[in-house]
């Protein structure tokens, strides 16, 4: 079982195609997170980030195309499935049993038996900071902590491939910085992780690549800086002079700032660079979603 | 651990943790098979003695003697009072009636063709209690009458007695002498009917009738005791309980999106079903298990054999963890999951869960076959005491399970799985 575990695993998705009813969520989406990567899924609400994890989980069958876990097959085989781990967006605990109980029970149902089970929930508990109230109900926990243990449970049965769905919404600085740390920690593990967010500074933080993804489709895909570089437009400078603030885009602050001192007499200057969320902006556009 | 056994185990350990949900699968039904059987005992079971006052205003030995016999009469329960507190008494509802003996009761003889008079005070619209202790008076009025008979000492005296009342009495000669003559054969019968010689000649004496116990068992046509029934029903109600309790529990794993959970997991479909089936199925039987142990240990509920009411058990449970699949199905979300508990009543008025079938109208009875709590009731009751061959506890038992496989084949296709 532990060796099977310790697989490297990637996730291919070819052209996959999903749909409920008349709405489109998936149209045509492809792409291959490599073995021991972090790849970051963006996109606002509705996007289809949600439904790209239930069809690498293998709870969803895509209308067409398909869904492979390293050269495995497909997610919708138990033996396959053995190596993924999900922490699913909504919070899925059971509430009237402990941080233990729910450790034990989802490590279980993955196979984990006797001894490896019990080593497994202790280091799932300390891995996410929550050893110490093991043994208390989840119900009496508070958001953040609920959040940690939603978790542990993806990573009790130590999988290979680790689908993060959006794990920080609604926690606090320090149990988020604290999910990081782990995710982090489990990076330099090895662990192939794909992370669905519209966070944009948690993908900055954590992802080599990021997938930008809109209304079903895939809008960019490459590294963050790669991103910046191609989507995220000039830089803005902002200058105070005696007239008063200016701002000016550009590509190359240095020699704009120049220019300017030559006219005016600057009091103070500040350079803002483009960002994810600038080049997030940019491709999604910024029409409310739902 | 087997994933399967990990379901089960855990859905055990929600049912023991919620403790309104455990209340009402555990302790609800005992309560409910406890009340009832406390108020048909009541009703039906032997009936409790009759109340009555006892005045004894002649005071001889006679009168003594009989009050005793009156007073330790097992369908009698006799508080001694003087006459106004005994017409006061009854009067007033405390007590059902009063027997009075009257000066002269001790004195009269039946043999000198006078019987002793008792005075019977009660209500005249309680003609069954009226009957029911004229019955008793006649009753140990003759046992009395009876060992006085038996009695040669005491029949000696009774006929002496007699001899003068009527030879004083102004009767007519010829039945005076008609009775002395009588009362004189009497007198010699007894006296020789205490002797070896009347041993020797076969004859025993003045014994009105010589009763020969001979032991048959009679053959039970109901229950033998109220909890006998009171039980079965709270077993039902008990599955009921759970089977509801595991219904909601379905939802509620959907709506808190542990379900989505377990879909993601190695395990199909069928396994997280059927690891819930399974806890359902234990739970129906060991509460089942449980209210018999308790029904046998503390209110003698007995059962004719064990592998039938086994078959029985199981029965309900594969009925019911049917019902809850499709209960499940029924009542999509935590808010609407009152719809099963509704059509759980229903079931259980219509079958006989609330009210004994047999207190219920024919056509209602009709109606009750439709309900799976009917069969149910009957497939206990046919092991507990209608005394059921296994041919005829087959029937119910069949029809339980078939009800049971095709509910949860329906829940199973029906059954939302994720919300997409």
């Amino acid at each position: 079982m532990t060796q099977i575990l310790e697989r490297r695993v990637g996730l291919r998705i070819e052209n996959a195609r999903k749909t409920y009813g008349d709405r489109v969520a998936l149209e045509g989406l492809s792409l291959e997170v490599e073995p021991g990567e972090v790849f970051g899924l963006l996109g606002p609400n509705g996007a289809g980030k949600t439904t790209t994890v239930h069809l690498a989980v293998g709870l969803l069958e895509p209308d067409s195309g398909s869904i492979a876990i390293g050269e495995l097959g497909t997610p919708a085989e138990p033996p396959v499935r053995r190596l993924i781990g999900v922490a699913p967006q909504a919070l899925s605990l059971y509430e009237e049993l402990s941080a233990e109980e729910n450790l034990s029970f989802f490590a279980s149902i993955h196979g984990l038996g006797g001894a490896e089970l019990k080593e497994n929930v202790d280091w799932a508990l300390e891995f996410v900071g929550l050893g110490d109230r093991r043994k208390d109900r989840v119900g009496t926990f508070s958001g953040g902590m609920k959040r940690r243990l939603n978790l542990a449970i993806a990573i009790v049965h130590r999988p290979s491939l680790l689908l993060l769905d959006e794990p920080t919404v609604g926690v606090d600085p320090q149990s988020r910085n604290a999910i990081f740390e782990s995710i982090e920690s489990l990076r330099d593990e090895g662990k192939t992780i794909v992370y669905t967010t519209h966070y944009m500074e948690e993908a900055q933080r954590l992802c080599e690549r990021v997938g930008i993804l809109d209304r079903g489709k895939l809008l960019a895909l490459d590294t963050v800086d790669n991103l910046i570089r191609s989507h995220g437009g000039s830089s803005l400078l902002i200058v105070e002079t005696e007239k008063g603030e200016m701002r000016r885009e550009t590509d190359d602050p240095l020699e704009e700032l120049k220019g300017l001192e030559k006219e005016h007499s600057l009091n103070r200057f500040r350079v803002e660079t483009p960002t994810l969320e600038s080049v997030f902006l940019k491709l999604t556009g910024r029409a409310l979603r739902d | 651990m087997n994933p399967l056994i990990a379901l089960t185990a855990k859905d055990l350990k929600l049912l023991l943790r919620d403790k309104a949900g455990f209340f009402f699968t555990f302790f609800f039904p005992v309560l409910m098979a406890v009340f009832f059987g406390s108020i048909f005992s009541g009703q039906s079971g032997p009936a409790s003695a009759m109340k009555i006052f006892l005045v004894d205003e002649d005071g001889t030995s006679e009168a003594r003697e009989f009050a005793e016999k009156l007073s330790q009469a097992p369908e009698l329960d006799v508080l001694d009072a003087s006459r106004q507190e005994a017409v006061e008494g009854v009067r007033r509802g405390r007590r059902v009636a009063y027997i009075l003996f009257p000066a002269g009761f001790g004195e009269a003889s039946p043999f000198a063709g006078k019987a002793p008079t008792v005075q019977l005070g009660v209500d005249p619209s309680r003609s069954a209690e009226k009957g029911m202790l004229a019955g008793l008076l006649n009753k140990y009025a003759a046992e009395r009458l009876s060992a006085t008979l038996a009695d040669p000492a005491k029949m000696q005296t009774s006929v002496d007695k007699s001899k003068s009342e009527i030879e004083s009495a102004p009767i007519p000669d010829e039945p005076k002498n008609t009775l002395l003559a009588f009362l004189e054969q009497l007198s010699k019968l007894s006296e020789i009917s205490g002797s070896p010689q009347a041993q020797e000649m076969g004859f025993g004496g003045f014994v009105p009738v010589q009763i020969e116990e001979a032991p048959v068992q009679i053959e039970r046509v109901g229950p033998r005791n109220p909890y006998e029934i009171s039980f079965p029903q709270g077993i039902i109600w008990a599955i009921l309980g759970c089977s509801a309790s595991f219904a909601i529990s379905l939802v509620i794993e959907r709506t808190r999106g542990t379900l989505v959970r377990l879909q993601m997991s190695p395990l199909g479909r069928g396994s997280i079903l059927a690891g819930k089936a399974l806890a359902c199925f234990l739970t129906s039987c060991l509460l089942a298990v449980f209210l018999m142990l308790l029904g046998w240990v503390v209110f003698k509920v007995s059962f004719d054999s064990v592998p039938k009411l086994a078959l029985a058990i199981v029965s309900v449970s594969i009925c019911f963890v049917g019902l809850m699949m499709f209960l499940s199905v029924l009542a999509p979300t935590e808010q609407s999951a009152g719809i099963g508990w509704a059509v759980l009543l229903v079931m259980a008025m219509l079958g006989g869960g609330m009210i004994p079938l047999f207190i219920m109208p024919g056509w209602m009875q009709q109606v009750s076959h439709v309900s799976p709590v009917k069969w149910s009731i009957l497939a206990l009751e046919g092991a507990i005491w209608r005394g059921f061959s296994y041919q005829e506890l087959l029937l119910p038992c069949v029809i339980l399970v078939a009800v049971g496989a095709g509910t949860f084949l329906l829940g199973v296709r029906a059954f939302r799985w994720l919300d997409a």
